[in-house]
């Protein structure tokens, strides 16, 4: 009786890490093709930008956040760095500008939800449409190349065997585990998401922790965008904006609550790989990217779901 | 009398508690019956299976003699059963009509016959004497006002057995001696009321039959005629009853002003308030809930503006624009709503200690676990929280021992002044006791404390001073070794007569 209890609840609370094991077994046993170090190493790589995002906005959610404009800042960032890049020729120079441009626009938008207490997805919203108007501005509509120039380099320099990309990655996970899980700031996100009021009265600042939460996403997205550029090479403002969709997927798939208060770094992490194996198991078997997407909607549907109940199970 | 409710070895677990241990229990029609207990006893529990709120691992329920299984709130509605919940379940956007006919509106097809509610609300509120503007919505009222929407809508549901979850712990005196009537009412008129209460003066006075209720099984249950607070203490507890309050020693007569507060005002919550806390001492502030107390006490704390006034601590001009900053101050504050304004509950216990305090624990922003699990242990230790470890989480306390948790927090950094809101609302008699030895204690060694409370007992028990507010002012202010609790009622209720 209790031991099935305690099953339950490690189900509950891992039941991502052994979902994930479970998909990976089954590829490595049923795809030849999954298991060699050529594939492994493109799922990371390919998963650098969802990741260097996810691990940010993992933050805002806990927070009690909720960062639409992800995706226009993502598309955005390159645009002006690109413009920046062709004065000077500076891939570093590209990543900064995009982080910097990023930070500004989580800056504004957490000022929108603290200092005028919009709620932050309906403020979000709106300022996406001013920053998608902005990157066709920036770009005049068009396509946007990178210079021919020493910036491509960047994309293409493996260090041990690893994309630049992935080493970005890896970084940003670090930091932003240890932000939330080891520092002042960290357990105020928690607070701030769990118990807005009690947070204030426990001498926590409320708005400052929100809007630096706010900043921190932005900057991922801007530097994510800035990477993808260097890349592909080229930005557009009609770039694919599902940016967030696959982000927030993986940040609730890994088990953050979405009402905020509660997740983890990690959980985010093993999130994005377990969406990036189902893909790339999907891909390897040639299953159609049509049936793919309707096999993740309700992947997302279940790991809310499991929350849902576990919720109702420790409340009632 | 005809068995109204029968419940035959019902059992009930949450998760690793076992909340219900083979219960029975009859309840006759038209009885006001009272559950009594402890925090955890299973009393609140019980009500709930009542009422289908809660369903049941085992056991049977019988209602008028007809097995019954309840699975919503909606299905015992139908059977004839309501509840008035403990939490409030009210939707605050919409009007006190459309919550009270919430789910039972009259209707032509999908259209809602508003008339037709107006009318039957006002023929429910001349019925039950309960008055509340029909048009307000939830949200703006204040707490006592919601009470009164959740037992109109209970009446309002014409149910022969109403269970009603600690119906008077947010009303005021006036507010529960009407609500008292009501019930005694609705009993004559053959209605059931299941009456769960922590406050065992009332149940002793409104109740006919009394079970004490004590670690998920019934001790007993008897006619109150047969029963003293005492008695009732005696059995929820399982130990005979001393004394409710420590004694209180005098602050020194050279005790030094701590703060000072003159002619603070804040547009309609309090005006020109003047009080005065010495060290050492223990103020009380009381009133009917609604008279500006919380606010005062918010505005000290640096988390409500005010319009005009000073205050000083310790001599020093005090004007603090946010909690922080009072915190730094050398205040401390213990709030009102434990799980809406004090706790976080998805965190450990460790957390919830800390959170104020996090700059104590490591540089340069990092907070060092190992410090901050320090800490909490010692806290843990000094307020007595029941706790196996720190790392537990909040929400597995009792409803006492998370409120203790508070007050570790409150004492971490040794406060000057500790600013207390209903200090002992929903904890048990033993939680209580040790949080009365607790805040004498801190008296003692020269901290000044300014609490609000409601209850008169404990007002009388704890104040070396007390403070009556009403309607935003300070009516009266008395000695607390002196004061009586007519001139605590007829201070707070001093315009009463004009009040509906």
């Amino acid at each position: 009786m209790k031991s099935s209890r305690r099953v339950v609840n490690l189900i509950g609370e891992y039941g991502i890490v052994w979902a994930t094991i479970i998909l990976f077994v089954l590829l490595a046993v049923a795809t030849p093709a999954f298991l060699t170090t050529a594939n492994l190493s493109n799922v990371l790589d390919q998963q650098a930008i969802v990741l260097i995002v996810a691990v940010f906005a993992t933050i805002t959610i806990i927070a009690g956040g909720f960062d639409i404009s992800l995706s226009a800042t993502y598309i955005l960032a390159p645009l002006v760095a690109i413009r920046v890049a062709e004065h000077v020729d500076s891939g570093l120079l590209m990543l900064l500008v995009g982080a910097v441009l990023g930070c500004l626009i989580g800056l504004v938008n957490g000022l929108i939800v603290t200092k005028a207490q919009i709620n932050s997805f309906i403020a979000t919203l709106a300022t996406s449409l001013v920053i998608f108007g902005l990157a066709y501005l920036v770009s005049d509509g068009s396509i946007l190349r990178l210079p021919e120039s020493s910036v491509r380099a960047l994309a293409m320099t493996k260090v041990l065997g690893i994309t630049t990309s992935t080493w970005i990655a890896i970084v940003c996970i670090g930091i932003a585990g240890v932000l939330l899980h080891r520092t002042r700031f960290g357990r105020y996100v928690f607070a701030v998401g769990g118990n807005q009021e009690a947070a204030r009265l426990a001498g926590v600042p409320v708005d400052r922790v929100i809007a630096l939460a706010f900043i921190l996403g932005g900057m991922a997205a801007g530097l994510a965008g800035s990477l993808n550029a260097i890349r592909t090479l080229t930005a557009q403002a009609s770039d694919d904006f599902s940016l967030v969709f696959t982000v927030i997927a993986a940040i609730v798939v890994g088990g953050t609550s979405i009402a905020g208060g509660s997740g983890a770094i990690w959980r985010t992490v093993v999130g994005v790989f377990f969406i990036a194996f189902l893909g790339n198991g999907f891909n390897l078997n040639g299953i159609d990217p049509v049936v793919q997407r309707i096999v993740q909607g309700l992947v997302i549907l279940f790991a809310l779901g499991i929350e849902a109940y576990s919720r109702r199970r420790r409340t009632t | 009398m005809a068995a109204c409710v029968e419940l035959t070895g019902i059992s009930k677990r949450f998760g690793g508690t076992q909340a219900l241990a083979g219960v029975d229990l009859t309840v006759e029609r038209g009885t006001v019956h009272a559950l009594v207990g402890e925090n955890g006893a299973g009393k609140s529990t019980l009500g709930k299976v009542i009422a289908g709120v809660v369903q049941p691992d085992s056991g049977e329920y019988m209602l008028a003699g007809r097995a019954v299984h309840l699975s919503s709130p909606r299905q015992a509605l139908e059977a004839g059963v309501t509840m008035m919940a403990q939490e409030l379940s009210l939707v605050p956007a919409r009007s006190v009509v459309e919550n009270v006919y919430l789910g039972i509106e009259d209707h032509s097809g999908p259209f809602v016959r508003g008339k037709e509610l107006d009318r039957r609300f006002a023929a429910l509120v001349e019925e039950t004497g309960i008055g509340v503007n029909p048009r307000a919505s939830v949200g703006d009222l204040p707490i006592g006002d919601r009470q009164k929407v959740e037992i109109l809508r209970a009446v309002a549901r014409d149910a022969g057995v109403i269970v009603m979850d600690e119906p008077t712990a947010r009303l005021t005196g006036d507010e529960t001696a009407a609500l008292k009537s009501l019930i005694r009412r609705l009993a004559e008129s053959g209605r059931t009321i299941i009456f769960v209460s922590h406050f065992l003066g009332e149940v002793l006075d409104i109740a006919d039959i009394v079970t004490v209720m004590r670690d998920g099984e019934i001790v007993r249950t008897s006619p109150v005629a047969s029963e003293t607070e005492e008695s009732l203490i005696e059995g929820m507890t399982g130990r005979s009853f001393t004394a409710n309050f420590p004694t209180r020693r005098p602050p020194a007569l050279d005790a030094k002003e701590l703060l000072t507060i003159q002619g603070l005002s804040r547009e309609s919550a309090f005006s020109d308030v003047d009080l005065m806390v010495r060290e050492g001492e223990i103020v009380v502030i009381t009133g009917l809930v609604g008279s500006g107390r919380s606010e005062v006490l918010h505005a000290v704390f640096g988390d409500a503006s005010v319009d005009s006034g000073s205050m000083t601590l310790s001599g020093q001009v005090f004007a603090p624009r946010s909690p922080s900053q009072a915190l730094r101050s050398g205040l401390a504050f213990v709030p009102e709503s434990r799980k809406e304004q004090g706790l976080f509950l998805n965190m450990s216990v460790e957390s919830n200690i800390t959170m104020p305090h996090l700059r104590r624990f490591g540089s340069f922003g990092f907070v060092s676990q190992g410090a901050a699990l320090g800490q909490a242990a010692t806290s843990v230790e000094a307020v007595g929280v029941r706790t196996e470890k720190v790392t537990t989480p909040i929400t597995s306390l009792s409803g006492g021992n998370q409120q203790k948790v508070l007050f570790a927090r409150a004492l971490v950094e040794d406060p000057v002044l500790l600013l207390a809101d209903e200090p002992t609302r929903g904890v048990d008699v033993a939680a209580k006791r040790a949080i009365y030895d607790l805040l004498v204690s801190l008296a003692e060694r020269g901290m000044g404390i300014l609490m609000v409370s409601s209850e008169t007992e404990e007002v009388l028990g704890l104040a070396h001073r007390v403070i009556v507010m009403h309607e935003g002012r300070v009516v009266a202010e008395l000695d607390g070794e002196s004061a009586t609790e007519e001139q605590i009622m007829n201070a707070a209720f001093i315009t009463s007569g004009r009040a509906t």
